[in-house]
């Protein structure tokens, strides 16, 4: 089915898919930062910033621990004393856990203007400074996706690279086969912008600890799959 | 009319011949002799990289540096105090930051003491300006995947897929870095000629990125210029009604071409090729107010202003740098 023959009631869906255009990364960036929001958990900071659309969220993770310190995916015991660290104000968080052993991720979410589709940059730093690839698969990359990013590439999945944006160094996760893998899990589908920044949040977040808490979730699903006829 | 392969050809052996005298001075701090320590002193190749003289430059300036411990890929080069990002080639650096003029028929070398030749750098080995520049790595690897990442986006952008690339033989994508750092024309042209559509297909986007120099930004402590680098999905041929629309906006044409087809219904437009001036006007219809002439701003790439007539995709053709790009700097006139 061409996408431009859509009917007026269907606008809401990714008519470029698998690729996204300008337009709509940003409606998803708007309706998943609603989502967060609302469901009034998150990373410690997330925002949309519309000088060069980007998404950034900010994490703090305890290198010691090898666990994150403001996610409680699914241990509720620990959530209140963690709720109260969030409050609203991120800086005050960072200075607090600003130790030895504390890691800050910032992760900039943008749509590649070669592959029209999001990419991820991030940076992870110590006490200020930068780290290097080593730490960043030490602590972010889940053990079991380990291998499989190493093999790809002259230095694997993730590359040291240039921010498009801002310029400075960071880290990226190869964004040249996200269209192949949106269409495998999602093609056949009608699909809402921000169902595509979700799944492909889950695919390639997950490779770097970037994970959805289960709270957003939890008042309104992942937006529906809709098969086409 | 097409350009002849011969005269492409032709012009892609000047842009591989076309050199910059350079004059790299060790950083004064880090030199035994501080102010006092010889320049080292080389005609490089535009389209080359400056960390590929980093050994070079390392055994030149050992017995002069306070900390002769340091490794070659612990160097990193400044231009009036701004470090330059070793993922450029080093004809877009000097495009960018030295301020020269670009060439014209009628110009010659100008070597006067005010004159920016030769191209005046300065070499450190010591305190890496993480902020600012990625790493190094002593066997290459760091350049190499910077390399092909900017191939493959090139191919991306040609194809609308990556395939290309990924299907190129491991002697054949090693081969393409070592040709660029060898700057040897006919094992480049070999290879690209795999990745390249054959002349009689056509390209689905051109692969070309706009830089735009601005004045340092007031809420940034450094008084370094910083950059804007634009792209926009660039078609070879655009319509006629597209052509006409005096705000054609890249986002129109790149809306158009994710999906050709879609959208407006299709019709017998008449198709007219894409021009550096037609593809400026579109991206930076502001600082391109005419397809036809520079008005306010011209484009430049390797040292010369490019016509503003000339169709994009012979541009790209004969005139990209290694990794398969064309990178013009926008210069304001006057």
């Amino acid at each position: 089915m061409a996408a431009g023959s859509h009917p007026p009631e269907l606008e809401g869906t990714v008519s470029t898919f698998p690729l996204l255009s300008q337009d709509d990364f940003k409606s998803a960036c708007r309706a998943f930062l609603d989502r967060v929001h609302r469901a009034n958990v998150g990373w410690s900071s997330i925002r949309f910033q519309s000088a060069g659309s980007i998404l950034k969220i900010s994490q703090t993770l305890d290198s010691l621990q090898d666990q994150t310190l403001v996610q409680s995916v699914d241990n509720q015991d620990t959530q209140d004393s963690q709720l109260a660290a969030y409050e609203e104000d991120s800086e005050a968080l960072i200075h607090t856990y600003d130790t030895h052993d504390t890691l800050q991720i910032d992760y900039d979410i943008l749509l590649s203007p070669t592959y029209q589709v999001p990419a991820l940059y991030f940076v992870l730093r110590r006490a200020s400074m930068p780290l290097g690839i080593d730490e960043v698969y030490r602590y972010l990359v889940p053990e079991q996706y380990r291998e499989n990013i190493q093999s790809v590439g002259i230095m694997g999945g993730i590359s040291f690279g240039y921010h498009p944006v801002s310029g400075t160094p960071a880290f990226f996760v190869h964004p040249c086969n996200t269209a192949d893998a949106m269409r495998e899990i999602a093609s056949g589908h009608r699909i809402s912008p921000e169902a595509y920044l979700i799944i492909w949040l889950g695919l390639v977040g997950n490779c770097v600890r970037l994970q959805l808490p289960s709270e957003l979730f939890a008042t309104m699903g992942i937006p529906e799959l809709e098969h086409i006829e | 009319m097409a350009m002849e392969h011969a005269t492409l050809n032709a012009i892609q052996k000047i842009v591989w011949e076309g050199n910059l005298p350079l004059q790299i001075t060790l950083a004064s701090s880090e030199s035994r002799t501080y102010d006092q320590t010889d320049p080292y002193l080389i005609s490089y190749p535009r389209i080359s990289y400056l960390p590929s003289l980093l050994p070079k430059l390392k055994a030149f300036f050992s017995s002069s540096l306070i900390d002769p411990a340091a490794s070659p890929h612990d160097g990193w080069f400044s231009f009036e105090g701004v470090p330059l990002k070793w993922h450029y080639p080093v004809g877009l650096l000097y495009d960018l930051y030295a301020g020269a003029d670009p060439a014209t028929k009628s110009s010659d070398v100008d070597y006067s003491s005010d004159s920016p030749l030769p191209w005046q750098l300065v070499i450190h080995f010591t305190d890496w300006p993480n902020e600012e520049l990625v790493r190094l790595d002593a066997k290459g690897m760091v350049m190499n995947d910077a390399f092909i990442n900017s191939v493959k986006e090139a191919d991306f952008v040609r194809n609308g897929t990556a395939k290309g690339i990924m299907s190129l033989s491991k002697d054949d994508s090693s081969g393409l870095w070592k040709a660029v750092q060898d700057v040897d024309l006919p094992s480049f042209q070999r290879i690209m000629n795999i990745l390249l559509p054959q002349p009689n297909q056509p390209f689905r986007n051109l692969p070309i990125r706009l830089f735009l120099p601005l004045p340092p930004k007031p809420d940034s402590d450094s008084d370094s210029p910083t950059l804007k680098v634009v792209q926009s999905p660039i078609p070879p041929t655009i319509t006629a009604t597209q052509a006409a629309s005096q705000t054609s906006q890249s986002i129109l044409l790149s809306s158009s071409r994710i999906l050709p087809g879609t959208g407006s219904p299709q019709t017998h437009q008449q198709h007219q090729t894409q021009t550096i001036g037609s593809a400026l006007h579109s991206i930076l219809p502001h600082l391109f107010p005419s397809r036809r002439t520079p008005v306010l701003a011209k484009p430049v790439l390797h040292g010369a202003v490019v016509p503003m007539s000339a169709p994009v995709e012979e541009v790209v053709r004969c005139s990209a740098y290694g990794d398969g790009w064309v990178y013009i700097v926008i210069r304001m006139m006057g």
